[in-house]
C-alpha cells in the first residue's frame, strides 16, 4: 500500500479500468419477475380498452351526423303525384221547383250523360244532385257544400244567367223542352251541360294547366288545351303572386313636387277597396299602409312614356319601397301625380295605369299644378283600377260571377299549395339521398310526418275551405322542415382536411400506444419461444 | 278503345311538348343580386371596390336595394387609413363615390361567413332574420351572383379565417333550383383561379363566367397614390366599362354573349372563362339573354287599354254585389255567433284552466333541475364550512 500521491487517483487510469470492466462482463438488470411483465400486460392492455371501449365509441357518436328517418319513398311520392291524385268533386244541385219528380230525375240522368260526354279531364268532376224542391234557398245553396245551384223555371226561350249575388245559374227553359221519360237525348239536358261546361270551363282549364307544370304522371295529364289558352294561363301564373295566408298592401303617392300633399286614402280604401277585401278574407289576410312622398323623381323623366320606359319608371333606387315591414310579401299600389302619358301605339288611346307581375300597380294620376289635397272622388278610379289588379295579381280567373270566380280561386289555391307542399317533399327526399352529409334534425322528420297527414287530408277534402286550409298548413310545414335552420353548414370536407385535422391530435397518441402493443407482443412471442425451448431441453434430458 | 288511345297519343305527346315549350320560354319576375366581397384589411380595398361598383350598377339599372344583398367584411370607407374619409373610390379620377349616401349594407364584417353566405342562398335562417337580409327569390327570379376575394383551386376565402369549396357552391346551388328558387342564375367570379369556382356546379340554369384559369391569378386594373393601394380588379373594371358604355339604361338589347365576347387576355391579363354547358338551350340560348335580365330590373308590364270606363262601370257594380254579400255575410255570421255563443263560453271556460306557468322547452328540465340544486347545495355547504372555520 504504497502511499500514492492524490493525483493518481486522478481520471488518468483508473476509469479505463473501469470501463473494460464493463464491457467485458456487462451486468444485466436483474430478471423481472413475472408479476411485473403481467401488471405492465395490464396497464398497456387498460389503454388499449379505454382508446377502443370509450374513445372510439365517443369520437364515433360525437362526429356521426345525425340523420332522423324520412319516409323517403312515400315523400317521393308525393312529389310525383302518385300518392294523390287530385280530384275536385263539384256537386251541383240542381233546382226545379215547376217539374214532376220522375221528370226531373230522367233530366238530370240526360244531362249528367251529356256532361260524362264533354268532359276530358278526370280531374275535375261534375256530378249533379237534386235538391229538395221547395228547400229554402239559402240553406240549400249554402249548406249542402254544391259548388253551384241550377235554377230552371219555365220561360219564354231557353237563356241563362249567372246570380251576381250567389253561385246559381238560372236557366229558364220553353215548357216544351222537357225530355219524354223514354228519350235518349233532349236539348234542354244539352244545353245546360254546355252552359255548366262553360261556366267551369275557366277554372278547368287552371287546374289542368297547374297539374301539367308540375310534375304529374301523364296519365293525369289532360288533353286538349289549346295554345292560346296555355300561354293565356301561362300569363296569368306569371302574373300571380305566390300564395300566403297574409299579404301586405302599400298604398303610395308620389308627386314631382311639393303638391299635393295629402289624400284621402283612408277613406277611398274604405269605400272602394274594403268590400273586396272582407270578401276575400276567407283566402287572404290582409295588412294595410300608406305613404306620401314629395319631390319623387320617376326612372323615366319623358312626358310620353313608351311602353319599354314603364318598366324603368319606378325609380328603385331612391323611392322607399322597401318591403321589410313584417313578414308577409309586399303589393304595390302607386299613385304617382305628374302629366306623363303613356303611348303604347299610335292608334290607341292613351291608358293611365299599368300592371308589373308579382309586384303592383302604378296609376298616373293629372291633377292641376296646384292642388295640395286628393280627394277620395279623384281616387275612385285609381282604387277601382288598384282594385282589379288585386284581383289579378292574387289570380283569380276573370269569367264567371264573382262569387263562383272566389269559390273558384279557392279551389286553384288548393291545388296550387297542394302540389306545392308536395314538391317541397320531393325535393327534401331527393336532398337527403344527394347529401349524405347533411343533417336532418327530428324536428324535419315532425314537419314531414305532419305536412303528410295533412296533405291527405287536403288531399281528401279538395274543393272546399276545409281543404285549402289543410293545404295551407301542409304547405307552411313543409317549408319549414325543408327550411329547417341547423340543415347547413359546410357539407363538404376534402380528404386532406380530415387528416390535417385528425394526425397532429392522433399521432401523438397513437404513437406510445402502437409500439407499446408491439414491443409488448414481441417480448411475448421470445418468452413463449424460450418456454418452447427450455421445454424441448428438458425432453432432451 | 287502342285504336283511340294510339290517336291520342300525338295529342299527349304534343301537350307534353308545348307545356315543355312554354317552361322554357317562362318569363322572370323578378331580379336579385348578390354580391358578396370576402375579404377584409386595407390592403384589400380594391374588393370592396369591386363589389360597390357591380352594386352601383345594378342599381342603376333599377334592382331595388330590397333586392340586392351586398356583403362587405370590411368598412373601407371609415379606415383611419382612407386619406378620403367617408368614401370608396374605385378609379384614380376619383369622379364617383361609391359609397354615397344611399347604400344599404345587408351583411357586414363579421357577419360575412361561409355559413351565413350558405344560409342566404338556400334560405335556411330562423324566424329573427329580417326580410331585407334574406333571399326572397321563387321560380321566376333571375339572379346575378358577383363574389370576388382571395381565391385559389376550388376554393374562396372567406374573411382570412375560412374558405368555400366549389363543391359547396355547387351544392348550395342544387338546393336552390331543387326548391325551385331561382329562374337562371348569372354567376361571375373575381379571384384568382377563379374558373375552378364554377367548375363542379352541376344544377340547370346557370351561366358561369370568372377572371382567371387554373394556376393563373387575377391581376388588379390600377392603384391610386393617394389612397396608396390597388382600387380595383382588371375583370371587374372591364365588365364596369362594358356596362358603363354599352348598357346605358334598362332599355339597352345588349346580351350577355356580347359582354363575354368584350374579354380579353390584353385587357385581362389572364384567361377569362365562361361556361354555358349547365344552361338550358346551350351556348346559343345562354348568349342571347339580355344582360339587363340579370343586372337590371326589367318586367313585362302590362298596361291597360283604353277601355277603363267600362271597367270602371263594372267596378262599380261589383263592389255594391261586394258590400250586399258582405251585409249577408254578416247576418249569417250573426245567426251562427248567437248559436254558438253557448259553447264558445264553455270554451272560454275550459281554457281558463290551462293558464299555469309553463318552462318553454321541456327538454332537459329535469337535469336543469337537479343541476341548479346541486348548485345551490354547494354553495350553502361552502357557507357553513366557511363559517364553521371562523367560529373556531
Amino acid at each position: 500500500m504504497s502511499a500514492q500521491p492524490p493525483s493518481s487517483l486522478s481520471t488518468d487510469d483508473a476509469p479505463p479500468v473501469a470501463v473494460t470492466n464493463a464491457t467485458s462482463e456487462l451486468k444485466q438488470p436483474p430478471a423481472e419477475k413475472p408479476s411485473d411483465i403481467r401488471r405492465r400486460g395490464y396497464v398497456i392492455l387498460s389503454f388499449w380498452l379505454i382508446v377502443l371501449l370509450l374513445g372510439l365509441p365517443i369520437w364515433w357518436k360525437t362526429t356521426t351526423i345525425y340523420r332522423a328517418d324520412l319516409p323517403l319513398q312515400e315523400m317521393l311520392d308525393w312529389s310525383d303525384g302518385k300518392a294523390c291524385r287530385p280530384v275536385f268533386p263539384l256537386r251541383i244541385s240542381i233546382q226545379a221547383n215547376s217539374l214532376q219528380d220522375q221528370e226531373a230525375q230522367n233530366l238530370l240522368r240526360l244531362t249528367q250523360h251529356a256532361l260524362d260526354d264533354l268532359n276530358d279531364f278526370a280531374g275535375h268532376h261534375l256530378r249533379l244532385q237534386l235538391s229538395p224542391p221547395l228547400g229554402d234557398e239559402a240553406t240549400s245553396a249554402t249548406n249542402n257544400g254544391s259548388a253551384l245551384t241550377i235554377r230552371l223555371s219555365p220561360g219564354e226561350a231557353t237563356t241563362a244567367t249567372l246570380d251576381p249575388y250567389e253561385p246559381t245559374l238560372d236557366i229558364t227553359y220553353p215548357p216544351n223542352n222537357i225530355p219524354s221519360p223514354t228519350a235518349s237525348s233532349s236539348a234542354l239536358a244539352t244545353y245546360v251541360a254546355s252552359q255548366l261546361r262553360s261556366t267551369f270551363g275557366e277554372e278547368q282549364a287552371t287546374i289542368s294547366y297547374l297539374l301539367s307544370t308540375n310534375s304529374m304522371p301523364s296519365e293525369h295529364r289532360p288533353l286538349g288545351l289549346s295554345p292560346e289558352t296555355v300561354e293565356s294561363l301561362a300569363k296569368r301564373t306569371t302574373r300571380s303572386l305566390k300564395y300566403s295566408p297574409t299579404y301586405h298592401l302599400t298604398f303610395s303617392l308620389f308627386t314631382s313636387g311639393a303638391l299635393p300633399s295629402s289624400w284621402d286614402i283612408e277613406t277611398a280604401i274604405e269605400e272602394y277597396m274594403k268590400p273586396v277585401l272582407d270578401v276575400l278574407s276567407p283566402i287572404h289576410n290582409f295588412t294595410i299602409d300608406t305613404q306620401v312622398q314629395l319631390y319623387a323623381a320617376p326612372g323615366v323623366q319623358n312626358d310620353v312614356l313608351q311602353k319599354q320606359d314603364l318598366s324603368s319608371f319606378i325609380n328603385a333606387a331612391e323611392w322607399p319601397l322597401s318591403p321589410s315591414i313584417g313578414g308577409a310579401p309586399t303589393i304595390n299600389f302607386i299613385v304617382f301625380v305628374g302629366n306623363q302619358t303613356i303611348v303604347t301605339s299610335p292608334e290607341s288611346e292613351s291608358s293611365q295605369s299599368w300592371l308589373i307581375p308579382q309586384w303592383g300597380t302604378v296609376y298616373l294620376l293629372s291633377q292641376p299644378w296646384d292642388t295640395t289635397h286628393v280627394s277620395t272622388e279623384t281616387l275612385k278610379q285609381p282604387l277601382l283600377t288598384f282594385t282589379s289588379h288585386l284581383f289579378s295579381l292574387l289570380g283569380t280567373p276573370q269569367s264567371g260571377s264573382l262569387p263562383l270566380r272566389l269559390s273558384t280561386l279557392t279551389r286553384i289555391r288548393s291545388a296550387d299549395l297542394l302540389l306545392r307542399a308536395s314538391s317541397t317533399l320531393g325535393s327534401l327526399a331527393r336532398l337527403a339521398l344527394a347529401l349524405p352529409s347533411i343533417s336532418i334534425p327530428s324536428s324535419v322528420a315532425d314537419g314531414v310526418s305532419k305536412t303528410m297527414t295533412h296533405l291527405r287530408l287536403a288531399c281528401d277534402n279538395l274543393g272546399g275551405l276545409d281543404g285549402l286550409e289543410h293545404a295551407r298548413i301542409a304547405e307552411a310545414e313543409a317549408e319549414r322542415a325543408f327550411f329547417e335552420k341547423s340543415m347547413v353548414g359546410q357539407l363538404f370536407f376534402p380528404d386532406e382536411h380530415k387528416i390535417a385535422v385528425y394526425l397532429p391530435l392522433l399521432g401523438p397518441v397513437a404513437v406510445p400506444l402502437i409500439m407499446g402493443a408491439i414491443n409488448e407482443f414481441k417480448a411475448w412471442r421470445k418468452r413463449r419461444r424460450e418456454k418452447a425451448e427450455k421445454g424441448a431441453e428438458k425432453k432432451k434430458e | 278503345m287502342k285504336i283511340s288511345n294510339v290517336l291520342h297519343l300525338p295529342a299527349i305527346l304534343a301537350a307534353a311538348l308545348l307545356a315543355l315549350a312554354t317552361l322554357v320560354e317562362a318569363e322572370h319576375t323578378s331580379n336579385w343580386a348578390v354580391l358578396v366581397c370576402t375579404s377584409r384589411f386595407w390592403f384589400n380595398y380594391r374588393h370592396l371596390a369591386n363589389v360597390l361598383s357591380i352594386y352601383r350598377t345594378v342599381k342603376r339599372l333599377g334592382i331595388p336595394d330590397s333586392q340586392i344583398i351586398l356583403m362587405l367584411p370590411d368598412d373601407m370607407a371609415c379606415n383611419p387609413r382612407n386619406a378620403f374619409p367617408g368614401t370608396v373610390y374605385s378609379n384614380a379620377d376619383r369622379a364617383v363615390d361609391l359609397y354615397g349616401d344611399n347604400i344599404e349594407v345587408d351583411y357586414r364584417g363579421y357577419e360575412v361567413t361561409v355559413e351565413n353566405f350558405i344560409r342566404l342562398l338556400t334560405d335556411r335562417v330562423g324566424e329573427e332574420m329580417p326580410r331585407s337580409k334574406r333571399l326572397l327569390t321563387d321560380d321566376r327570379s333571375n339572379i346575378l351572383v358577383y363574389m370576388t376575394g382571395h381565391g385559389g383551386n376550388e376554393f374562396l376565402k372567406f374573411q382570412d379565417a375560412e374558405e368555400i369549396g366549389a363543391f359547396d357552391l355547387a351544392d348550395a346551388f342544387e338546393q336552390m333550383w331543387e326548391k325551385k328558387r331561382y329562374h337562371e342564375i348569372l354567376f361571375m367570379i373575381d379571384t384568382c383561379q377563379a374558373n375552378t369556382m364554377y367548375s363542379k356546379l352541376y344544377s340547370p340554369n346557370i351561366i358561369a363566367t370568372g377572371s382567371s384559369e387554373l394556376d393563373q391569378s387575377s391581376y388588379s386594373h390600377h392603384a391610386d397614390n393617394d389612397i396608396g393601394v390597388a382600387v380595383i380588379d382588371r375583370y371587374t373594371y372591364y365588365n364596369l366599362e362594358f356596362l358603363e358604355s354599352e348598357v346605358r339604361d334598362t332599355s339597352s338589347k345588349k346580351t350577355v354573349g356580347d359582354l363575354f365576347d368584350s374579354y380579353t387576355y390584353e385587357k385581362i391579363h389572364s384567361n377569362a372563362g365562361v361556361r354555358y354547358d349547365l344552361f338550358r338551350g346551350g351556348e346559343e340560348a345562354a348568349r342571347s339573354r339580355l344582360l339587363t335580365d340579370f343586372f337590371g330590373n326589367v318586367q313585362n308590364v302590362e298596361v291597360d287599354g283604353a277601355k277603363n270606363s267600362t271597367i270602371e262601370e263594372d267596378l262599380i257594380s261589383l263592389s255594391k254585389t261586394i258590400a250586399a254579400l258582405h251585409k249577408k255575410y254578416e247576418e249569417e255570421e250573426a245567426a251562427l255567433i248567437k248559436n254558438s255563443t253557448a259553447a264558445a263560453r264553455k270554451k272560454t271556460t275550459s281554457q281558463r284552466k290551462i293558464q299555469l306557468a309553463k318552462p318553454l322547452t321541456d327538454d332537459n328540465w329535469w337535469t336543469k333541475k337537479i343541476a341548479g340544486a346541486t348548485a345551490i347545495a354547494g354553495c350553502a355547504l361552502l357557507w357553513g364550512v366557511g363559517s364553521f372555520f371562523e367560529g373556531r
